[in-house]
């Protein structure tokens, strides 16, 4: 039972940072790579709005439940500073796949730089959202923070779902990721949309680093690991499709759950590398992905 | 308006006359067909004399600039210097390994430091364990490195670019995970080793000969790679490649023609990363040790910042990135982290603004400056000409176009000088003395073409008279062109002048 909650963990973070990467690429075409970027900002704002918190003594639920939307906030607003240097510039010119992706890498690469500047290399940790009591769930305990963090990005990602499904602007959403030119052919714009796009993605990236905290601390290179992982995962899944994702994460974080346990901790990278070279070698586009076919 | 010259400009060559008593021999490179300079002789149009012209100026660059590059630090003999070009040196030798992948293979790999940092590291661990001197360490690093390559260039042959760029962009991260966790590598110094056996020995590390031999093997390293690029990219390998570029109707296309494009990437990919292994195994060797800053991702960026600011796919580009991002970060080490925000700024700005980095900026500012003409021609066309220089290329007497111009625009002039009062001066009298402008617009009519030009012909004298338009070729008898029939030669030269100043008027 440990193992499945270690991959539940897992999974869900991994798939919150890998569907913003998903999402992005699928509907605008570009690479966010500097979703790591983003992943800090979420951390950073939370830790600041812990900070302001603490000075009015603000306690409880209202803290938890600040602290996840400030983390939110944060990344989203973090996503349309990406989009406005690395997407609006570009969009229309010419090798936009490329250019965006070397101008979000070089956006990393400040980030990390600036939060050094602002913060400083410790890391910092956050106040816990879900106490720190265990809960006793078929017979083995988990941590209350690591359970909370399930549950809340699990029905966070399904809400973004259901919303996309079921809203005129995830309507618009989706038609950009079945057929940008023709999404914009019938009047989605494609620079509001695709804004619209970085800034859900960053909000679901800043959820991750707000529960990942949980764990882990903030720190400027938190997010390369996140990065690194949440790309294998969204190319496992195949990018651009919701579905792919969810059971690459699945997947991946069973197996990583799993090694961690039963082998060595220092073989996960080697597992999970593995995996995804075995699943692209046999599905090149992913678990899920066939769109880049109707894209082309 | 500014002066536009009408006819295209040539790029600057330079050139020296030469004795033409003497044969001219051309220097080749021992035994291949490569002449060390790419020389013409032409004749200079000015002095009528003999001489020869420098066609490719690119390798006299490369020859001055590397010679900079190897006297500067050993001619300003400071620590620091040292340090920093050596640094360059084995930086510019991984980017150029670097470009030969993205440039020459087409394939978008990131795997390049974690192909250095397997080189370093597996080297540096033999050579701690069992004591391996350095030029073992570096055939070690050789084929730790072609290993690399090999398992690397696996996925590529099915995996498209993007995708293929974000696998092997986890893979230096992983590396890292993998050397942290271990016991051999990571667990005593959080991943560093020490003790490497060292290029210079470290009786002579602090002498001034011991730096400049470090600087100058490094310096070699960085020779050696460009010759390896030289070889790779400018040789079967590179033109089967260049053949079957990047996208995907370019593969369709060597296929049909029989390139095994694949083969051939998977050639460029295996050479460039023995190549990093190397010198991967040689900056342990340099450094005497390694740390886990190889595989760092901000490091990984940094090198890409270099080659996406120097130009992306080009040798000159990878050196020139190397020497500006190294400078910044290693010179201004008292900036602190804002050092590195600067050359992500630049990076941004060279992907914003530029085409290609610094070596696209030529021929970027090249197509603005045609643009730009283009523009200003548009404009010279709707007022003056019937057509430019430019708009012509099958008229090669550019004089002709200079007059249709000229033709034009004195057509324009003397249109506006018709009047009633012209005309009614002219009926009045036909021939004789005229006022002046009446008299420039007649001129005008007599100098033009033979062929359909008017003429009065005569059916009975003093009584009647026709217009008619002369055939313009010998023989062929001239057309009347109306049954108008003009009493007195006066009316005739009069009706002649009308219809000529109406073709004037309708041109």
């Amino acid at each position: 039972m440990d193992v499945v909650f270690s991959a539940l963990l897992l999974a869900s973070m991994y798939g919150l940072v890998a569907i913003g990467i998903s999402f992005t690429w699928a509907s605008i075409g570009m690479l966010n790579l500097a979703q790591g970027f983003i992943f800090t900002a979420g951390g950073y704002t939370a830790f600041l709005f812990a900070e302001i918190a603490s000075t009015y003594g603000l306690e409880g639920v209202a803290l938890s439940v600040g602290l996840i939307v400030a983390g939110m906030l944060g990344s989203a607003v973090a996503g349309l500073a990406v989009g406005a240097v690395a997407f609006l510039p570009l969009q229309d010119r010419d090798n936009f796949r490329t250019r965006s992706l070397i101008a979000t890498l070089a956006i990393s690469l400040i980030g990390t730089q600036v939060w050094l500047i602002f913060f400083g290399p410790q890391n910092k940790p956050l106040p816990p959202i879900f106490g720190t009591g265990r809960t006793e769930i078929a017979g083995s305990g988990i941590g209350n923070g690591q359970l909370g963090a399930i549950v809340v990005a699990v029905l966070m990602l399904g809400a973004v779902i259901l919303w996309m499904r079921s809203s005129r602007a995830g309507l618009q959403m989706r038609a950009m990721m079945m057929n940008p030119l023709g999404a914009a052919v019938v009047g989605v714009s494609v620079r509001t949309t695709g804004m619209r796009v970085l800034a859900i993605s960053g909000a679901l990236t800043g959820l991750a680093s707000v529960l990942l905290a949980q764990t882990f601390f903030v720190s400027p290179t938190s997010g390369v690991q996140p990065l690194t992982v949440g790309l294998i995962i969204s190319l496992a899944g195949g990018l651009g499709s919701i579905p792919g994702t969810v059971a690459a994460a699945g997947l991946l974080g069973l197996a990583e759950a799993l090694t961690a346990r039963y082998l060595q901790q220092s073989l996960v990278p080697f597992v999970l590398f593995g995996i995804v070279v075995l699943i692209l070698i046999f599905r090149p586009r992913g678990l899920g992905g066939l769109l880049e076919d109707v894209r082309e | 308006m500014s002066k536009q010259p009408l006819i295209g400009r040539r790029s600057w060559r330079p050139s020296w006359p030469v004795n033409t008593e003497k044969v001219f021999k051309r220097r080749r490179y021992l035994g291949t067909k490569r002449s060390v300079l790419r020389l013409s002789g032409s004749y200079n149009p000015k002095t009528l004399r003999r001489e020869l012209v420098l066609t490719d100026k690119k390798p006299t660059f490369w020859l001055i600039g590397l010679l900079l590059m190897l006297v500067l630090p050993i001619a300003v003999s400071n620590e620091r210097f040292f340090a920093l070009f050596g640094i360059i040196c084995i930086y510019a030798a991984i980017n150029v390994m670097w470009t030969l992948i993205i440039g020459t293979a087409g394939l978008q790999s990131f795997a390049t430091l974690a192909t250095v940092g397997v080189g370093a590291y597996g080297a540096a661990y033999l050579s701690i364990t069992y004591g391996v001197p350095w030029p073992l360490m570096l055939i070690i690093g050789l084929f730790l490195g072609a290993l690399m390559g090999f398992l690397i260039s696996l996925p590529a042959r099915r995996l498209d670019g993007l995708y293929y760029a974000l696998l092997t962009l986890g893979l230096s991260e992983f590396c890292r995970n993998f050397v942290t966790q271990s016991d051999q590598l990571g667990g005593k110094f959080n991943g560093a080793l020490f003790g490497v056996d060292r290029i210079v020995p470290s009786d002579l590390m602090t002498s001034w000969l011991g730096q400049v031999l470090l600087y100058i093997s490094a310096f070699a390293l960085l020779l050696v790679a460009l010759a390896v690029f030289r070889w790779v990219n400018g040789g079967r390998l590179g033109l089967l490649l260049r053949a079957s570029a990047t996208n995907r109707e370019d593969e369709a296309f060597s296929s049909a023609i029989g390139i095994n494009f694949q083969r051939a990437r998977t050639w460029v990919f295996m050479i460039a990363s023995a190549a990093l292994g190397a010198i991967g195994a040689f900056y342990a060797a340099y450094i005497g040790g390694t740390s886990l800053q190889v595989f760092s991702l901000d490091l990984l960026l940094l090198m890409l910042a270099m080659i996406v600011i120097g130009g992306l796919g080009r040798a000159e580009g990878a050196v020139i990135g190397t020497i500006i991002v190294v400078g910044i970060t290693q010179w201004f080490t008292e900036w602190g982290p804002w050092r590195i925000v600067l050359v992500g700024v630049l990076a941004l700005l060279s992907v914003l603004y530029t085409r290609n980095g610094i070596f696209g900026l030529k021929a970027q500012l090249k197509e603005i400056r045609q643009r730009r003409q283009a523009l200003h021609r548009a404009g010279l066309t709707s007022r003056y000409a019937e057509f430019l220089p430019q708009q012509a290329p099958d008229i090669h007497d550019k004089a002709m176009i200079v007059g249709r111009t000229f033709e034009r625009k004195l057509r324009d002039r003397l249109r506006g000088w018709i009047t009633p009062v012209i005309i009614e001066e002219h009926r009045r009298k036909p021939l004789g003395q005229h006022s002046d402008h009446l008299e420039r617009i007649l001129n005008y009519f007599r100098q033009g073409p033979i062929p359909d030009k008017y003429a009065v012909y005569c059916e009975e004298p003093f009584t009647s008279y026709r217009v008619v338009a002369l055939s313009g070729v010998p023989g062929v008898p001239p057309r009347v062109v109306d049954d108008k029939v003009y009493p007195s030669l006066d009316e005739a030269y009069h009706a002649v002048f009308l219809r000529r100043v109406n073709d004037l008027r309708s041109s």
